[in-house]
């Protein structure tokens, strides 16, 4: 990290590195502030149970697990293979980190076509009650989330592939920001994910 | 060991002829970069809404004037005019009066050379022209009639298409608030020079620090209450319907858990610039800088624990003790302000500008506004009073009594450096007056009406209410007017003001050791700032001050009072 010296002889960052520190810090209060929105919507489907006596309401089937299961192990795997990729670029590797950044791609095609499936069979008896929408509420507003970040991942891999990125940190910044953005995916699906399926 | 640094933010000859070039109107017109650009575009339009804001309560001040409904066409008009108020007001006028002078004002305290994400700046700016459009749209449209609080089912069965703007326009809002305060939280944290600790930070700093903690944390609350409101409201969901399984206190638990905490986005920067005024202007150190500080980032914390107050009616019995002292509590870090203020100016020698004049005047009113708020916090006194006039009198005691005050005391204070000439101090004096005296019997007297009984929101009241209405017509008509004297003397002095020279206040912080107006990159060299950001009154300040008037002596610094 390249440093000047100012007139008191403290060390002062050199722009490429304060635009880096710059985006990390703004990064890390973008994810702690957005995730609020999701804690929003937990609290909306947590205050809403108390509109029933039971829930999910009389009548109406609990979701099962299973599928959702495995696409929060797929989102897992992803995030992994997102960080492995991160690394391998690190080390200048740029065939490693594109083979790893496509894998999680994949996978996240793989999740979202899971819960794609999961909304689209919300029962009718669900859905006449606020378990069955805000189950939907909820993995909508994830995938569009999911989809916009899945998106600029498929950017991020044209970048790599016209070898844009280097193991230097601060000409990197696209690939660890989205890379931070999928964790957030992750993170946030795993609240709704524990909350929607487990939580009765 | 005083440091007696020569600024290096002096300049060349022809450097400072560029500086002192102002920008061109139509530099404000279009999308620009620069934080202080940013900040007077921010300025302008919010004091365009809030003319705008203020014309409606001039109207609804008129409506009030006799007890019958005899300026509106029905009560309903009447709802949404209130509506569109305090929408205005608050979204449109306050939240961005204080980005313009965080954008303006906050690089320069640090010595940085703009905002951490300037693009990012310039497009948080640039959404609100929209998001305005479409909230006023609203309002000729089919306008939303809920309150600017918009409680379901007014706000879903009620109210027209205009409601939908609303949340639409509000949601941008949002969006542009969270982007701008986290452009400030990096920005304060990655851009001070390394001189300038945090506890060497300018108090304006720390308060839009803690303002924008709030704003990132809070705000998307309010996007989900938006979403759900608007998914009710044009996709047929009925998460406000307790005939659908909703809930309709669903939406004042999250609106609020913004919405309260915004009160302190709305004030918490003029507590800032109170700071800043009040010890410039009695040239005293700030007494008990770090409480004053560590008070802005308490106030930021506690914020988000009393939201249910303003649920107390519909609140479980179970959970109506514990907001209430969770909001009382609330007033400690905000009487540490207090007294950290009158510490401040006490013995000091206190020079009536206008913007020390407007200052005090916060220090006066907010105290009335909160001891009001402490009234309103104990659960007893709230449910004999609540929605009725004296919640009405509270509030504004908060937000005029206290930002507005502040914003004027903001202007008056920074005009020089933005503009580079100084305010008419005679018009200046006049215009508080107007203003100090409107704002008392215009808001006064709703305290007393309020616990006669009048009721908030209706158009139509008793006939023994009507003195108390015409006195406070009377004063909020003379409180509009002064909005034109400052109006005045903002044109007048922008054209013919004398010439303000870099430091005409002979502050410490960095924003004056630069030319005024500040140069494009705001600092010809990085500025070394003074320990101590209040340390007035001692020799090393003194020699500081004369080293930046020395360094800047191409432009005669101009004196308080000597205009």
């Amino acid at each position: 990290m390249t440093t000047i010296i100012d007139q008191q002889g403290k060390p002062k960052l050199g722009a490429a590195d304060l635009r880096l520190k710059n985006n990390r810090l703004g990064m890390t209060i973008f994810q702690i502030s957005w995730i609020m929105v999701f804690l929003a919507l937990i609290i909306v489907n947590w205050q809403l149970r108390f509109s029933y006596s039971q829930w999910p309401p009389a009548g109406v089937a609990p979701f099962d697990p299973l599928l959702p299961s495995a696409a929060t192990l797929a989102l897992l795997l992803s995030s992994v293979l997102v960080r492995r990729g991160l690394q391998t670029l690190r080390r200048n590797h740029l065939g490693g980190f594109l083979m790893r950044w496509r894998g999680a791609m994949v996978l996240g095609l793989a999740f979202m076509a899971i819960i794609v499936y999961e909304f689209a069979s919300v029962s009718d008896a669900a859905m006449a009650t606020q378990y069955g929408v805000t189950m939907r509420l909820m993995t909508g507003f994830h995938f569009v989330h999911a989809l916009a970040i899945l998106a600029i991942m498929a950017r991020v891999y044209r970048g790599g592939a016209a070898g844009s990125y280097s193991g230097d940190e601060r000409h990197s910044w696209p690939v660890e920001g989205t890379a931070k953005l999928w964790y957030f995916v992750t993170l946030a699906w795993l609240m709704f994910y524990v909350v929607l399926y487990w939580i009765r | 060991m005083a440091t007696i640094a020569v600024p290096l933010g002096a300049q060349g000859e022809q450097q400072e002829a560029d500086a002192l070039r102002r920008p061109a109107l139509s530099d404000y017109l279009r999308w620009s970069v620069d934080h202080k650009i940013i900040g007077v575009q921010y300025g302008v339009s919010a004091f365009l809404f809030f003319m705008i804001g203020g014309a409606m309560a001039m109207l609804i001040r008129l409506e009030l004037w006799t007890p019958a409904l005899d300026v509106m066409v029905s009560g309903a008009a009447y709802n949404s005019l209130f509506t569109i108020h305090g929408t205005i007001m608050i979204f449109l006028f306050i939240i961005p009066m204080w980005a313009a002078f965080g954008n303006f004002v906050v690089p320069l305290q640090l010595g940085a050379k703009d905002m951490a994400f300037p693009w990012l700046n310039a497009f948080a700016f640039w959404l609100i022209p929209p998001a305005a459009v479409i909230v006023l749209l609203g309002y000729f449209v089919s306008p939303a009639e809920a309150g600017w609080t918009s409680y379901p089912p007014l706000s879903t069965l009620f109210s027209g298409d205009g409601q939908t703007l609303w949340a639409l326009g509000a949601h941008l809002l949002g969006i542009s608030s969270i982007m701008g305060s986290i452009n400030f939280i990096v920005t304060i944290f990655n851009m001070r020079p390394p001189e300038m600790t945090l506890w060497r930070m300018p108090l304006l700093c720390w308060a839009v620090l803690a303002t924008s903690i709030i704003a990132v944390m809070a705000t998307p609350f309010l996007a989900g209450a938006l979403t759900l409101l608007l998914l009710d409201r044009v996709a047929g969901t009925t998460f406000f319907d307790a005939a659908g399984g909703g809930d309709v206190l669903l939406w004042q638990n999250i609106f609020w858990f913004y919405s309260h905490p915004a009160v302190y986005i709305m004030v918490l920067p003029g507590m800032g610039v109170l700071s800043e005024v009040l010890s410039v202007h009695s040239r005293k150190p700030v007494f008990g800088y770090r409480m004053v500080g560590l008070s802005s980032m308490g106030i930021a914390f506690v914020g988000f624990t009393v939201w249910a107050h303003h649920m107390f009616t519909s609140l479980q019995p179970e959970l109506r003790i514990p907001f209430m002292i969770t909001t009382m509590i609330i007033a400690v870090p905000t009487g540490i302000k207090m007294f950290s203020w009158l510490g401040t100016i006490w013995g000091g020698k206190i020079r009536f500008t206008s913007a020390m004049l407007f200052a005090l005047g916060f220090l006066s009113l907010f105290v009335i506004g909160g001891i009001s708020g402490v009234m309103l916090a104990a659960l007893p006194f709230d449910i004999h009073v609540h929605d009725t006039y004296f919640v009405v009198s509270h509030f504004h005691f908060v937000l005029f009594g206290g930002s507005v005050f502040a914003v004027y005391a903001a202007l008056y204070h920074w005009f020089p450096k933005v503009t580079g000439r100084m305010m008419n101090e005679r018009l200046g004096q006049i215009h508080f007056l107007f203003t100090y005296f409107g704002f008392l019997f215009t808001f006064f007297p709703m305290h007393v009406v309020g616990m006669l009984g009048m009721p908030r929101r209706v158009a139509v009241y008793v006939e023994a209410f009507q003195p108390w209405n015409q006195l406070i017509s009377f004063s909020a008509f003379v409180l509009g007017f002064s909005s034109f004297i400052v109006i005045y003397n903002v044109i007048k002095s922008y054209y013919h003001g004398p010439i303000a020279g870099a430091n005409p206040w002979r502050a410490l912080t960095l924003e004056w050791q630069t030319t005024s107006p500040p140069p494009a990159t705001n600092f010809a060299d990085d500025p070394i700032p003074f320990e101590d950001p209040y340390g007035y009154g001692t020799e090393a300040s003194g020699a500081y001050l004369d080293a930046v008037d020395e360094a800047f002596s191409g432009a005669q610094p101009a004196r308080s009072g000597s205009h």
